[in-house]
């Protein structure tokens, strides 16, 4: 199991009804993408980790390692906005705005990471995948997709233990030989994808497969009282910000 | 390449959600139509778009010492059309920013449109205008794979360059900027998708000829031919 998935099913936050996360979660990334970065991001990255940390009780290591990889996409997505090509000064020079808009494109990109990175640590796709039919998706697609989420496990389980096995057949120690095991390893995967959807087809066919999968989603309801704290924390962050950008900065 | 969440202005992320939404939607209504006349398929194209976010998990050796993954499109439309790759691909996406963390919501849409809409549709196009011309499987395979890499990473450099234009010289600025950090990792990463690409479809000629007749990829004729080599 991924790591973000194995801790959205042990979340404190798992019972509560999906809309709920995603519209404090999803809620926090638009604001943080809308507002100005400064101190909008701010705000909102601050408002997130404190919900993060406090009531949704997610383990701040936990959450470092998740949050780190989005990081590093940030850092270097911020580098070019650096450099200013073909100006005045030169085929490449120093931009002079460069540092203050990478500052503030840092800002925001972490912010809104951390809104989506909420609601991932909260809730397991596999409660969300079946309530979508409710939101307009077709069933077929949510069917494919509730498929793919179940047999991406077993795939990466199987992709893991095809890879240490070609390590230990040495499979790795030249590039020709790296090159024969990814291909192999592709490969192994495509064959093992098939395999275990036939597989599933048979076991399905025996149980009176009609073409629909039934899933059994854990009941909740929504709480009105948290979308209304959602909306009051939002609207906060939104107030503040309008306001500490037009009166003090 | 995926663009990171928050990456791109409110604006830009909407336009890009639209300008996307019209392919996934045609793919929505061939997945619908597929699944209603084979309830089986289900499985099928489930396993599919598994596969395609495995691929997209792998290493691959890159010459410039670091690693990169596969995009995987130029597989996947050949193997299951652009339509179907439309919407495994969005599918693929959503996953990899809710369980991995890699790409975003907000930037859904621009990363749809060029993973999931303009790398697939570009590498099919290839990979059919060469199969017409009866050019070898393998090579048609390889092209196929290398311009749907290609394509994805010059719409992300376009998308970047319009949201971020260059201060002195606009958009054609960021975008030989953009362009310049891309190409040089990118052109040796679509070489490096192509080659393991055809690797793939080599394997795979050989293990399951079965899966790829019903895929439509060999016909009797081709059979053969992948099997002599």
């Amino acid at each position: 199991m991924l790591p973000i998935d194995a801790a959205a099913h042990s979340s404190r936050w798992r019972r509560r009804h999906p809309c709920e996360k995603a519209v404090l979660g999803l809620g926090l990334t638009v604001t943080a993408v809308c507002l100005p970065p400064w101190p909008g991001a701010v705000l909102v990255a601050a408002a997130t980790l404190t919900v993060l940390l406090g009531p949704a009780g997610v383990a701040p290591r936990r959450l470092w390692r998740a949050f780190r990889v989005p990081l590093g996409f940030c850092f270097t997505g911020a580098v070019p906005l650096l450099f200013a090509v073909g100006g005045p000064d030169g085929l490449v020079a120093l931009a002079p705005s460069g540092p203050a808009d990478a500052v503030r494109l840092l800002l925001r990109t972490s912010a809104a990471s951390l809104g989506v990175l909420l609601f991932a640590f909260t809730t397991p796709v596999s409660d969300v995948l079946p309530r979508l039919v409710k939101a307009g998706v077709p069933p077929a697609v949510v069917d494919v997709a509730l498929v793919m989420y179940r047999i991406s496990f077993l795939l990466l389980d199987a992709v893991g233990n095809v890879r240490q096995a070609q390590a230990a057949r040495l499979g790795h120690t030249s590039r020709a030989a790296a090159w024969r095991s990814l291909a192999g390893l592709g490969a192994t995967a495509f064959v093992r994808a098939f395999d275990r959807a036939s597989r599933l087809q048979a076991g399905l066919a025996g149980r009176g497969y009609d073409g629909t999968l039934r899933v059994m989603v854990p009941p909740a309801t929504v709480s009105r009282p948290f979308l209304f704290a959602v909306a009051a924390l939002l609207s906060g962050i939104v107030f503040a910000t309008l306001t500490l950008e037009r009166y003090v900065l | 390449m995926h663009i990171a969440e928050g990456y791109l202005p409110p604006l830009h992320a909407a336009a890009w959600g639209v300008a996307s939404a019209p392919f996934v939607v045609h793919g929505v209504r061939a997945l619908t139509r597929e699944v209603k006349a084979n309830p089986d398929s289900t499985l099928l194209l489930g396993a599919s778009g598994a596969f395609t976010f495995v691929l997209s998990a792998l290493k691959i050796p890159s010459v410039t010492g670091s690693c990169s993954h596969p995009t995987g499109t130029g597989l996947g439309a050949i193997l299951f059309r652009p339509p179907i790759m439309a919407v495994l691909g969005t599918i693929t996406l959503l996953f990899q920013a809710l369980l991995l963390a890699h790409g975003g919501l907000t930037t859904l849409g621009a990363n749809v449109f060029s993973m999931a809409v303009v790398g697939p549709w570009a590498g099919y196009a290839v990979y059919r205008l060469l199969r017409r011309f009866e050019v070898p499987l393998m090579v048609s395979v390889f092209f196929g794979a290398f311009v749907a890499d290609l394509s994805t990473y010059c719409v992300t450099s376009m998308q970047l360059a319009l949201a971020f234009p260059d201060p002195g010289s606009g958009v054609p600025g960021a975008l030989a900027k953009f362009g310049g950090i891309f190409a040089v990792t990118q052109l040796p990463l679509a070489v490096s998708e192509g080659l393991l690409t055809v690797l793939v479809m080599r394997l795979l000629s050989r293990s399951s000829k079965g899966e790829l007749t019903r895929l439509g990829v060999l016909v009797a004729g081709e059979k053969k031919e992948a099997t002599v080599r």
